[in-house]
């Protein structure tokens, strides 16, 4: 009985995503005949401010803004808040300073990716295409990141297998994303960014209830200070810095990058960029900036005040930090609830996934085949577009599937890369190219590559700056060599300048 | 809403994006100044709800701040302005097709 209770909620939640996925599909179907690419890559501009700042935050917080974050949080108290708090500038900044830019621009002409945008802007197929293999690259690893996670999630809480969960749950994301486009992404991401914040909820009574009120909590968590404090085992929980035997385990170093890797760089993110070209109005984006805020600090600060908090339930786990939040479902919430606050990591790794995926795709699909077609000047016929958009859609789905059955370990290290890595290549390329006319493809290539270059080596080989993230090495290379790239390279055309600067003229 | 041309949008989104970087500059200060700052001074002996003080000021200070301004910005400096644009469609994505523009 309460392995069906546990269940029952995520099976309904499945289902409605379904739902949606094929209702978007049924809906959308003449405006594909039109413009396929349009309507499934960007859902046809129409998104409103809640949506779009629902997606944005979705697609943004991820299997560890649910699962590693508030371990790590229940083991090195309110420093990791603190840590994680940087966040709340990731919405709207990149909306802000990109969105109505790219916004107006991807309207002129008519771009559907941020490699159209970049081609459009730099004038450089070579600089496209490793932009397209970029993509295609970390996104493929991240997903799979994300689906080894969620598995995990689904069979810890479940009971059914690694395998099982895996496939059950990969399916359902896989297939809508594959229907729906970027439509149902948008809209399914915004159902998943609700019940996530009804499973945060759920959880915080959860652990307010077992650990005895608040006061009862702070006491434990105090109690575990002053011990860890004392022995030199442990972490001071009560301090920024989370003091391990006298030691910052958070130096003020690795804050100071934290600012650049999950704060002002994710401005760089494509899977964001790209939400900046599918909004319908200004109106909206104004409101998805506020509504973003608030929906991505209560998330993050919330979840990880959770985890700490959480250190008044559970005093000790086996195995890693990561499982402290599934054990806290597992064992102290009544099996519904549990089914229903579960919902909410597993819609965290759902949310990204599928926007990954259908960026990924549209990286093969547009940016790859269609400007090769367009090339040769040889005419599309939007049903085999479509045919095919829908086919690459559900093979990177599948291919990413079967890859994380036995995940092979090149892909899970060079995940690690991913997230910093996609800012490194993309950081500069954006900001440069949207507001410094001097900006070219030869400081783009050499920016963008350098950059990711000198980032990955550097991780690769632990190679470290005092004890700054190597964000800083990855964004400072790429910058110094950018602006070389702009001096040394040759200028683009006037008209270029007239499109992305018509103020300078 | 107002009417902008072309070129009037982009000295607009100009101002919109610096509006955007000051309050991220703020934000950013006023986080550095609660945490570290209010934990030099007080270290974890003052309590909010029985968390540190120092945690809370600057965890949900810092969220209600960024919230707070960007209502703010959003309010007073952006400005509602059609993205469509009666310009022609345009493609400079190839250096040597000069001035191929195309109506459609």
């Amino acid at each position: 009985m309460s392995a069906f209770l546990r269940l029952a909620p995520v099976f309904v939640f499945f289902l409605v995503l379904l739902g949606m996925g094929f209702y978007v599909q049924k809906r959308s179907a003449a405006a594909r005949a039109e413009d396929y690419s349009k309507d499934y890559f960007i859902g046809g501009r129409s998104l409103g401010g809640f949506v779009l700042a629902m997606t944005l935050v979705a697609t943004y917080s991820s299997v560890s803004s649910f699962l590693s974050g508030p371990g790590v949080a229940w083991q090195k108290g309110f420093g990791w808040v603190y840590y994680a708090s940087t966040q709340v500038v990731a919405a709207f900044l990149v909306l802000g300073v990109l969105g109505k830019k790219l916004a107006v621009i991807g309207r002129r002409t008519e771009s559907v990716t941020i490699v159209d945008i970049i081609r459009q802007r730099y004038q450089s197929n070579g600089l496209a295409i490793c932009s397209a293999v970029v993509i295609i690259v970390f996104f493929t690893t991240q997903m799979l990141g994300q689906f080894i996670g969620g598995a995990q999630i689904f069979s810890a809480a479940t009971g059914l297998s690694y395998e099982a969960g895996l496939l059950f749950f990969a399916a359902v994301v896989v297939l809508y994303t594959t229907v729906g486009g970027f439509q149902a992404v948008a809209i399914t991401d915004t159902a998943c960014a609700i019940v996530m914040l009804i499973g945060m909820v759920c959880l915080g009574y959860a652990i307010l209830t077992k650990g005895g009120g608040m006061a009862q909590i702070m006491a434990t968590i105090n109690e575990a200070s002053k011990t860890a404090v004392e022995t030199g085992t442990g972490f001071d929980m009560l301090s920024p810095t989370a003091d391990s035997a006298g030691i910052p385990s958070i130096s003020v170093q690795l804050y100071l990058t934290q600012w650049m890797l999950c704060g002002v760089c994710t401005l760089g993110l494509p899977q964001s960029g790209v939400r900046c070209l599918s909004y319908k109005d200004t109106k909206s984006v104004h409101r998805a900036m506020v509504y973003g805020t608030i929906v991505v600090g209560a998330m993050m600060v919330g979840m990880h005040l959770l985890g700490v908090l959480s250190r008044g339930v559970l005093l000790e786990v086996e195995g890693s930090t990561d499982s402290v939040m599934p054990t806290l479902i597992a064992s102290y919430m009544h099996p519904l609830v549990a089914g229903i606050t579960i919902i909410g990591p597993l819609a965290a790794t759902m949310s990204t996934i599928s926007s990954l995926l259908i960026a990924g795709s549209s990286a093969i699909v547009k940016d790859i085949y269609l400007h090769a077609k367009e090339t040769k000047q040889e005419p599309v016929n939007q049903k085999t577009l479509g045919h095919l958009s829908l086919a690459v859609t559900a093979l990177m789905g599948i291919a990413a599937i079967g890859l994380s059955i036995k995940p092979p370990d090149i892909i899970v290290w060079i995940n690690l890369f991913a997230f910093g890595g996609l800012e490194t290549m993309f950081f500069w390329m954006l900001l440069l190219g949207l507001f410094w006319r001097k900006a070219n493809a030869t400081g783009a290539l050499w920016g963008g590559i350098g950059g990711l270059a000198a980032y990955c080596v550097t991780m690769a080989l632990n190679i470290k700056i005092g004890t700054f993230h190597n964000i800083l090495i990855g964004v400072g290379v790429g910058f110094f060599l950018f602006v070389l790239g702009a001096h040394v390279g040759r200028q683009n055309d006037e008209k270029v300048h007239r499109l992305f600067f018509p103020e300078q003229f | 809403m107002q009417k902008l041309s072309y070129k009037e949008k982009f000295v607009q989104m100009n101002k919109e994006a610096k509006a955007s970087w000051i309050v991220a500059a703020i934000v950013i200060a006023f986080w550095w100044m609660a945490g570290f700052g209010i934990y030099h001074v007080w270290g974890a002996e003052w309590t909010i709800l029985g968390m540190p003080a120092w945690f809370v000021v600057s965890c949900f200070g810092s969220w209600i701040l960024c919230v707070g301004l960007v209502w703010f910005i959003t309010a007073k400096v952006f400005q509602d302005f059609e993205l469509e644009d009666e310009l022609p469609v345009v493609d400079v994505s190839t250096p040597d097709a000069a001035g191929k523009e195309e109506t459609k």
